[in-house]
């Protein structure tokens, strides 16, 4: 697993994060204090849940005038989604590998 | 969320029980190089010529039946073996806990507009 992805699903672990993410897609973008206003938290412990999930790739920060306005992004999720592909091919590759090791005529002995 | 396979092989259960839990047998298919105890709580490591190792756990293994490894990063494999008619099903399931998660949030419509 790529940092990348370890960075997302670790982001997604927390459900007061799950949440603002929930929400921030809902609305389109949101001030830290509109999500206080609407979510049970504190708007402190609102910004600290956006630092990490901006670290993470989750979402994208704009100053607007005197705010801080945040959006959603979904690209890490598309990153995942392409990394479950990738070890489902992987499993499609050994399988046939499997299948052909097996299908050989046991080796003479010696 | 997890990703399953499966496939028949012409062989019986305690052939493909072999290939499955065997190191010299398991780098003729799985990794170029296999280090596996398999005993519960055995380690495992395996190594592919491209320079990826994975290192796993066994988490549970009940013989012919099921083997179930941990990987360091918490995602799990468990291959199990069902008797078939023309050999044995080896039934691959290979999951990671906080796949769920993100992929709801992906299926969510108005997260793939935004």
């Amino acid at each position: 697993m790529g940092d990348g992805v370890g960075a997302v699903f670790a982001a997604l672990a927390d459900p007061s994060r799950r949440t603002i993410v929930e929400r921030l897609a809902l609305a389109g973008r949101a001030t830290p204090t509109e999500l206080a206003r609407v979510l049970p938290m504190t708007r402190q412990a609102v910004a600290k849940h956006l630092a990490t999930l901006e670290h993470a790739g989750l979402v994208r920060a704009r100053r607007e005038g005197r705010h801080t306005v945040y959006r959603p992004d979904p690209a890490p999720l598309r990153d995942a989604g392409a990394w479950l592909d990738r070890v489902g091919a992987e499993w499609d590759e050994r399988l046939a590998a499997l299948a052909r090791h097996v299908g050989q005529p046991p080796q003479a002995a010696p | 969320m997890q990703i399953e396979r499966e496939i028949v092989l012409p062989i019986p259960r305690e052939e493909a029980w072999e290939a499955l839990t065997e190191p010299e047998r398991l780098e003729e298919w799985f990794a170029n190089d296999v280090e596996l105890d398999a005993v519960p709580g055995g380690e495992g490591v395996f190594e592919w010529d491209n320079g990826e190792v994975r290192h796993a756990v066994v988490e549970s293994i009940e013989e012919l039946e099921r083997l179930v490894l941990r990987w360091d990063d918490d995602g799990t494999v468990e291959l199990e073996l069902v008797e078939h008619p023309a050999g044995t099903l080896v039934h691959v399931r290979e999951t990671a806990p906080e796949w769920g998660i993100a992929l709801e949030l992906h299926a969510s419509a108005a997260w793939a507009t935004a």
